[in-house]
Formats: structure tokens, sequence, C-alpha cells
């Protein structure tokens, strides 16, 4: 329970200093927002074409701005060593871990559901009723890129160039999320259901569970790394 | 809360910044840490306050080693570091209540504003931190601590950004504190203040601890160990 | 003392002199012994050094993980020293493996790379271990590079059936099944002799490795004894 109830105290805190700087939010937006005209230019895709390539280019563009969110993760930490702090208090460290992965995952949703829905737009495509079977999917692969990126982010905390250093660390064990969202999305476009895709959702939500666990039994390592 | 350290030592790259520190502190008293710039005052605070990890040695409190203290023992030491561990987008009495509910103590409305009373920032209530100067910063900080009241307090060089007002309440707070059977450690370079207040003065120098006594008056081995290691400047 | 060290001098030695034995009938039995493969011809006897070297690099791996977590638990600077030299060496036979596949791969398929799901598998642990290293190059304090490392050495090892399922489903599920296929036993339709000579070369790998991997915890341990020696000298 005092791991429930600390780790809501720290996100209501990381909530309300987001709220008062909108650092994070806005940035993370309007890059997200920028891929996609970018997309536009490079690819310049027939409508046909759009729909197989909708999933590789979403995430693409949540990869990017998610690690955007988590170079900036710990920043209200570093700043007037509040970590040191935190770190002195009885804060269990799972509760950091929850509180972290908790706001990085409510900031990438909120971009997300603009995001997509203008993905939509710009790109034309007809598929709207298909859009909570992609949200689901997306919630699922966003859970697991916070989770495992507040620990990557949280070790690289200490290191020169850190914000360099964290993708290359994050994005080989990402791979598993990476493949199960896109195909899974994939299939949902081509097909309108799971289907084939229910095994790539298990393994997602396989991937989301055993990180967050040992997300919240390590954290105590990791933070004090 | 009783505090040992055992041969604690710490090396950044190849050299010692503190080396061969042994230290028994009983409840209640008050020492003033002092020695000259890089003799390892801030570095053997961060030790005992948990964060850094000693290179050797031990820290006990209570008969409990520091590292693996469960959760809620972690709370009992407080580091007061002037200008710092507060967040300046919240403000001032935001901090304490954060503070207060992170550790679990009383964090209404009438305890936060009585505390903030005692430190004269009550009309400052409600402005941002981040807005607040130096040692506006300091009394709210010390506010934090009275209200979390740690058994084992740390401060490192409170003086700097005070006003007489601001070292008068400091001063209160920390007498207060020691009475109540807490340790209180304070590195600080204003010796004739620090010395008026404590109980045991250690003296630090290139990482060794070269002296450490209960306080007497008159104190000529103090004043002696003093001119060796803390030379006056000027004529 | 003197004696013991001479000991493992002299032991170490051996293991050398026996993995050198051992790598080179692996090579006489490989190129000579074992007849040439019935579709591929000579060229796959590369497999009898392609099979060893990404085996061992997944015994690295394993040993870098049960480092990591007997560092993390004993802190105990050998199990870190053991992590950092096995993350090397693993490193090293990844990499051995990819140019050796590619050798392989460009008369058989035509191509050097191919996305088949074993050669992405070797890849992305190529990169995740190459992060380990660099991660540990970046982070100034020993300990704590000691302690991040170990936590990525974790995580990655944990990660690699994750990446091995999904990897595998996405080459499954889009085209035909390469000639690597898992599901059909290694020794299945396999000449005596070529079983023999992939034995020996596994075991000639296994001593070199340990060798390597003696050597490579040695210069830990002496960048240790150095770091020890220059602070014995400092102060």
């Amino acid at each position: 329970m005092t791991l429930l109830r600390q780790a809501y105290l720290l996100l209501r805190k990381d909530l309300l200093l987001e709220w008062r700087r909108r650092d994070s939010l806005l940035t993370m937006f309007f890059f997200g927002t920028l891929l996609l005209f970018v997309f536009h230019f490079a690819f310049d895709m027939p409508p046909d074409k759009v729909v197989e390539l909708a999933p590789a280019l979403l995430w693409l563009a949540f990869l990017f701005t998610g690690t955007l969110g988590l170079a900036q993760l710990f920043q209200a930490e570093r700043d007037n060593h509040c970590l040191d702090a935190l770190l002195l208090s009885p804060l269990d460290r799972g509760a950091l871990f929850l509180a972290k992965s908790a706001f990085n995952l409510i900031l990438m949703l909120l971009v997300e559901s603009v995001v997509i829905p203008l993905f939509w737009i710009l790109f034309n495509l007809g598929s709207w009723n298909l859009l909570p079977q992609l949200f689901l999917v997306t919630l699922l692969g966003t859970l697991g890129f916070c989770v495992l990126g507040t620990i990557t982010a949280a070790i690289t905390l200490r290191a020169r160039a850190r914000e360099l250093l964290l993708p290359l660390v994050l994005f080989p064990l990402m791979i598993p999320v990476i493949l199960a969202t896109i195909r899974c999305m994939e299939m949902v476009l081509r097909t309108g259901s799971f289907g084939d895709a229910i095994a790539w959702l298990r393994l997602l939500i396989g991937f989301d569970v055993i990180f967050l666990t040992i997300g919240v039994l390590i954290f105590d390592w990791v933070i004090e790394s | 809360m009783r505090l040992t350290v055992k041969q604690l030592a710490k090396a950044y790259g190849y050299l010692w910044a503190l080396r061969h520190f042994d230290l028994t502190l009983s409840p209640g008293e008050f020492v003033a840490l002092l020695g000259p710039n890089g003799a390892g005052k801030t570095t053997l605070l961060k030790l005992l306050a948990g964060l850094t990890p000693p290179t050797a040695g031990v820290i006990e409190l209570d008969g409990r080693p520091l590292t693996g203290t469960a959760i809620a023992e972690r709370g009992q030491i407080g580091l007061l570091a002037p200008a710092e561990h507060l967040y300046d987008q919240l403000t001032a009495v935001e901090n304490l209540r954060f503070f207060t509910a992170l550790y679990d103590k009383d964090s209404s409305a009438s305890a936060l504003d009585s505390a903030l009373l005692q430190v004269g920032l009550s009309t400052r209530a409600r402005d941002y931190v981040g807005n607040l100067s130096a040692g506006m910063k300091c009394r709210l900080s010390i506010a934090k601590w009275q209200l979390l009241d740690p058994g084992l307090l740390l401060l490192d060089e409170p003086y700097g950004v005070l006003d007489g007002s601001g070292i008068d309440l400091l001063e209160n707070f920390l007498k207060a504190h020691c009475a109540r059977g807490h340790i209180v450690i304070m590195a600080s370079h204003h010796v004739a203040r620090a010395l008026k207040l404590c109980d045991r003065a250690l003296i630090l120098h290139q990482g060794r601890l070269q002296f450490d006594q209960r306080k007497q008056t008159p104190w000529p081995a103090f004043e002696h160990a003093f001119g060796d290691f803390l030379p006056r400047s000027g004529p | 003392m003197e004696r013991s060290t001479k000991t493992v001098k002299r032991r170490k030695g051996m293991l050398g002199v026996l993995a050198l034995v051992a790598v080179v009938a692996g090579l006489c039995w490989s190129l000579l012994v074992a007849p040439p493969d019935a579709y591929q011809g000579e060229v796959q006897r590369i497999m009898y050094l392609h099979l060893p070297s990404i085996l061992t690099a997944y015994l690295s791996y394993f040993l870098v993980f049960i480092g990591s977590g007997m560092y993390l638990w004993k802190r105990d600077n050998k199990d870190d020293l053991l992590a950092h030299a096995a993350a090397e060496l693993g490193v090293l036979f990844t990499a051995l493996t990819i140019i050796e596949g590619s050798i392989w791969g460009k008369p058989t398929w035509g191509v050097w790379w191919t996305w088949d799901a074993r050669l992405t598998l070797t890849a992305i642990l190529l990169l995740i271990y190459a992060g380990y290293l660099m991660l540990r190059s970046s982070i100034e304090d020993e300990q704590r590079a000691a302690s991040a490392a170990a936590i990525l050495g974790i995580l990655g090892f944990l990660d690699i059936p994750l990446i091995h399922m999904s990897v595998y489903w996405w080459r499954t599920l889009h085209q035909p099944p390469s000639i690597l296929r898992p599901d059909k036993a290694p020794w299945e339709n396999v000449h005596p002799a070529m079983l023999t000579a992939l034995t020996i070369s596994f075991v000639g790998f296994l001593l070199l490795y340990f060798y390597l991997l003696s050597l490579r915890y040695r210069v830990g341990e002496m960048r240790q004894e150095i770091k020890a020696l220059r602070l014995e000298r400092g102060v």
C-alpha cells in the first residue's frame, strides 16, 4: 500500500510540474507531428501503400517522441539535486519506478491520441472504425516502452552524453515490442480483426508484465547505481 | 539514535577523499565538522547520508548497517544543504506538503502554515521556490527538516546565505533538535559560530581525521590543532 | 603466496596449450577428415567454426548474467570483473559469428546478409552488448558503472528469449523458413565424421574461450591492483 501511495504522490508531483512547465509534452507533441510531415515528404505514398506502411511510420514516430520524453524524465530530479532528496527519504524505490513509468506513459498516450487521428487525416485513411483496436495495441506497446525505458533512463542517468547513450541501450532491448506492435497493427489494418495477431498481443503482455515486475524489484539497485 | 562509523574510506579516481575514518556518536551530540576546502567534509556528509557508496568501511545506525536498511529507517537521516533539494516549480507550501507526505508526517495545512510562520515565510508561502532568494530557500529548508524531524541531521555550510535573524533561527532549531536526543553534524567554515554551538569538534585535513575532542573551555588542544590545519588568512 | 601465483600461471599456460591443441585438431578434423556437404560442398565446412563461436557467445552472455546478478547481490568486485570480461569476449565471438556467417552466406544464398531470424537475432545481441560496454565506459565512478552495467547485463539476458521469439515469428510469418530451421535436430542425416569434427571444434573453442577469459579477467585484476598501489602512494 505504501508503494502505491508513494507512487501516487510522486506522479501527482510530476504531473503538477509538467502542467506548470509543459516542457516535455509540448516538445513531444510537436516532434511527433513534425515527423508525420517528414514521413510524408520522404515517402510520397499512394493511398493503398499508406495502409501497409502506417504501423511502421506511427511506431517510428512514437519511438522517437518517447525517447525525447525519457531523456527529460529525470530532469525535475536533477535540478537542485532533488533526486538526492528523494533517495534520503523513506521512499520505496519501486514507487519511484512506477511513478516515472506512469508519468511517461501518460505523456506518450496524450501525444499518441493526437498523432494517430492526425495521421489518419493527413494520409487520408478510411478505416476509422479500427482505431480502438489500434489504440489497444499502442497502449500495450507504449507501456512496455515506458517500463523498460524508465529503467534504462535511470541507469544512464549518471553517464556522460546520456541523451545519446539512452536510445543506443534502449532500442535493441525494445525489438520485441517494436516487432509485436507493428505486426499486430498491420494485421488489424489488413484483416479488420486481431485473428492471428493474438499471439503477438500475448507476447506484448508478457513483455509488459515481465519488465514491470523486474523494474519494481530491482529499481533499488538501479537508482542507487 | 546512535551512529557508529568504522574505517570509512572513499576514493575518487586515484585519490583518497576520505580514509581511515572512525567515529561514534551518542544521542544528543552536536558535532562541528571543520577543515579547509577539499578536506573531505562534503564527501563525509554524502557518505553518512548514504548518497555515495563508500569504497570501504561500515556506517551503522543504532547497530544496523546503513546499506540494506529497511525503507522506513531511511528517513532517519536528513541533509540540509542550503538552496538545494527543493522543487523550483512548486510553491513553498507545496514543497513542504510533498515532503511531509512522503515521510508520512503531519502534512495538514495548519502544521505547514505554522512551520512557515516560524521561519518568517508565511507571506511567501504561495510563491514558487524558484523565485525565492537563496536565504529564503535556506529558511524553507530549515522549516522542512523541522517538520521531518530526522534522528541524524547533517548540515553542509548552512551559514553562507542566511541573514542575522536567519542565523538565530537556524541555531535555535539546531539546539532544540539536539535537546530532543537527535544528533547534528554541521560542516562549516564559520569556526567561531560552530564552536559556540557544538559539544564536540572534528578537524578533517586531506581526507584524514586529525582532531576529535569533546568541547572544553579553555581548549588549548583545539587552538593548537586549529593553528596546524586551518591557517588563518592575513597577518 | 608466490607459489600459488606460480601454480595459477602454470595452469593458465597449460589451458592455453590445450586450447591450441584442440583448435588445431578441430581444424584438421573439419578440413581434412570430415566429408564435404552433400548439397553445399566445401563451403559448408565453415559451420565447424560458426556453430562453436555462436554457442560460446551465448555461454559468454550467460556468464555476464551470472556475474551481474552476483555483483548486485554480494557487491564483490570479482563478479563485476567476470561480467565485464565475459561481455567483451561475448561481443568478440558474436562479431566473429556474424563475419563467418556472411562468408558462408555469400556462396550459399548469394548475398552477404539476409534478414534471417538467426542472423537478425545475432546482430541484436551484438548491439545489446556493445551498448553494455559503452555504458560501462561512459560512467565515471567505477562502482556506479559496475552497478549500472550489471542491471543492463540482467535486462539484456532476460530479454533474449523474448527477442528470439519475436524475431522468429516475424520471419516465419512473412517468408518461407530459411534452411537454418531450428525444428530439425542437427544429428539427423549427418555423417558421423562431421559430428566428431564439430565436437572437437566446440571443445577447442570452449578451451580457447576460458583461456581468453582468464587472461581478460587477470587484466581487470591488475588494473585494480594498479589503482590500489597508486592510491597507497598518493596521500
